[in-house]
């Protein structure tokens, strides 16, 4: 990845399927380069603006197939393999998520957040106050969701439940992502729900901490105070080597998301804290049992 | 080179006086752990990582050949002990940060009941080997947080898993480089001492063997880093002293039974796999 991808500053909106875009960006850029073609030349070819380009090799925008094969024209690309399958990524990133039948209770914003989610191939995640989504029973999520929409009426409610129970299939698929998800004993202790519904998220926490590619680890009051300055946040990774780890930062009415190296650096410095003073894997399961037992 | 033993070299840089803030883990000074993850194209680094990998790399850019290489031989010996060899217990001492084909991802494709006791006493690698390198449901994997100068307290440790009385592969992967020969063979001797007959032994190392990659390292070693010393080969056949050296020997690492398609390489380290008579 070369070094002015890394200083532009990406953070606000992605919307849709956000993974295959970026890959097909960094191809493009690096095959412009290589082909010493300036953004301006390219720009021209596909009767763009240079700044067009630019965000198409930034994975912030929509492509045209013509567009991709006009451009690898321009930059000498002719392997048939390597045309066909850059086209096959162009017309994935264009395809809609599982979550577009639900843009009526979705933010923007939250729906780029489920494109990377469903890409990523590690989620490590920092919970302050909540259980995280993937791991909410139904009537835990209802409970959180009531929180933030207390005027909405119950049709609405089911819909951003079923949303969130949907999400949850991810983790049941063939190729899951590694879910890594430090907890503070905050989101454990606070009864979202009443007693009944915390019981049974917590039930549902040891069931979770069980599978392969799921780690929950609990910080407990007396640890952590330092690195957990912040809030929540989440860490995506993704497989292809040349996709930057991505920040994840939820706030009230939008989120941010960061993937240059001194951002990303910062959060991963915090979660490496977070994850090092947390109980174990196993230690945090008889946490949670001790907490059942106690219940 | 796989593993920092200690990470306390910890001059808390200006406006962090306390870099390390109990967790052991210090973003300041750069990590061997996280360094060599760095040159694997890995992205669990910093900073400090990347800038000393690369300093680094510009007086020996065969270093991420040597990653690279080093990365394959624990595979194909890995792949071997499991296949050929039968084993079914592993202890691996210096794991390093989890990467693709981790041992008990090799061993349990092979032999999906396969036990692995990963060793490290890095807080950061710990945290990652708990929380990725899970074991297959036939198998199991287990973390110790325990330091090699202490080998009588590894194995202690690993019987908790490993059954003593069944051969173990005892795998040192690029760590007894950051002993001196006084420390080295001593633990070497110590954890061979504690397997049973027909246990196994695998290793590799930097080999000091070529101009640029001594010189590198050496800068790396003033820098206040944890050392790592490269030996040469006559160095490394002492380890195996004892031991029926499986075939072809000590070797530089491109040598030890490469992949049909494996295309030649510059030699840097040395590697070989023995069993215990």
């Amino acid at each position: 990845m070369s070094a002015d991808r890394r200083d532009g500053a990406r953070s606000g909106e992605i919307p849709g399927p956000t993974v295959p875009r970026m890959l097909l960006g960094i191809q493009l850029h690096r095959m412009r380069e290589a082909a010493g073609i300036t953004p301006d030349q390219a720009g021209y070819e596909i009767r763009a603006s240079r700044s067009k380009i630019s965000r198409m090799e930034n994975g912030q925008v929509r492509f045209k197939e013509r567009d991709v094969t006009d451009l690898l024209t321009l930059y000498g690309v002719t392997d048939e393999k390597t045309v066909a399958g850059l086209v096959a990524l162009a017309r994935q990133a264009n395809a809609p998520g599982w979550w577009s039948k639900y843009g009526d209770v979705m933010a923007d914003w939250f729906e780029g957040y489920l494109g990377l989610e469903t890409a990523a191939s590690v989620i490590r995640t920092f919970e302050l106050q909540f259980v995280h989504g993937l791991f909410q029973t139904e009537d835990y999520a209802r409970a959180v969701t009531l929180l933030g929409h207390t005027a909405a009426p119950a049709e609405e409610i089911d819909r951003r439940v079923s949303l969130r129970l949907k999400r949850q299939d991810l983790l049941n698929g063939p190729s899951p992502p590694q879910v890594w998800s430090v907890l503070d004993e905050g989101a454990l202790r606070r009864p979202v729900g009443g007693r009944a519904v915390m019981l049974a998220q917590l039930k549902r926490l040891i069931e979770v901490a069980g599978l392969r590619h799921v780690t929950i680890q609990v910080v407990p009051f007396d640890r952590g105070g330092h690195a957990a300055a912040g809030g929540s946040f989440t860490i995506l990774r993704f497989g292809e080597p040349d996709v930057p780890d991505v920040v994840y930062i939820e706030q009230l009415t939008s989120a941010l998301y960061l993937d240059k190296y001194e951002d990303v650096d910062h959060y991963m410095e915090v979660m490496n804290h977070l994850s090092t003073e947390a109980l174990t894997p196993m230690q945090s399961a008889r946490f949670l049992a001790d907490m059942i037992r106690e219940t | 080179m796989t593993d920092d033993h200690s990470s306390t070299q910890s001059e808390a840089g200006p406006g962090r006086p306390d870099a390390t803030a109990g967790t052991g883990i210090d973003t300041t000074v750069p990590h061997s752990a996280r360094i060599w993850n760095y040159w694997l194209g890995g992205k669990d680094n910093y900073a400090v990582d990347r800038e000393a990998g690369d300093q680094y790399r510009e007086i020996f850019p065969g270093i991420a050949v040597v990653a690279r290489t080093s990365r394959g031989f624990l595979t194909r010996a890995v792949r071997y002990l499991a296949g050929e060899a039968g084993i079914r217990q592993f202890l691996d001492i210096g794991t390093g940060l989890p990467t693709a084909d981790n041992t008990h991802e090799v061993a349990q494709r092979v032999a999906p009941e396969s036990k692995i006791v990963y060793v490290d006493n890095d807080p950061l690698v710990l945290a990652h080997a708990r929380a990725l390198l899970a074991s297959s449901p036939e198998g199991a994997t287990e973390y110790l947080d325990a330091d090699i100068r202490n080998p009588a307290g590894i194995l202690d440790a690993a019987a908790g898993l490993l059954d003593f009385k069944q051969p173990v592969a005892l795998m040192l992967m690029g760590i007894m480089g950051h002993f001196t020969d006084d420390e080295a063979y001593p633990i070497v001797s110590r954890l061979l001492a504690g397997l049973p007959s027909g246990s196994y032994f695998a290793l590799y190392d930097g080999a000091n063997t070529n101009e640029a990659f001594n010189e590198a390292q050496e800068g790396y070693n003033a820098s206040g880093a944890v050392p790592y010393y490269l030996r040469s080969p006559e160095q490394f056949r002492r380890y195996f002293e004892g031991l029926e050296l499986v075939e072809p020997g000590v070797v530089p690492v491109p040598h030890w039974r490469p992949d049909p398609d494996a295309a030649p390489v510059e030699i840097y380290s040395y590697c070989g796999v023995g069993r215990k008579p």
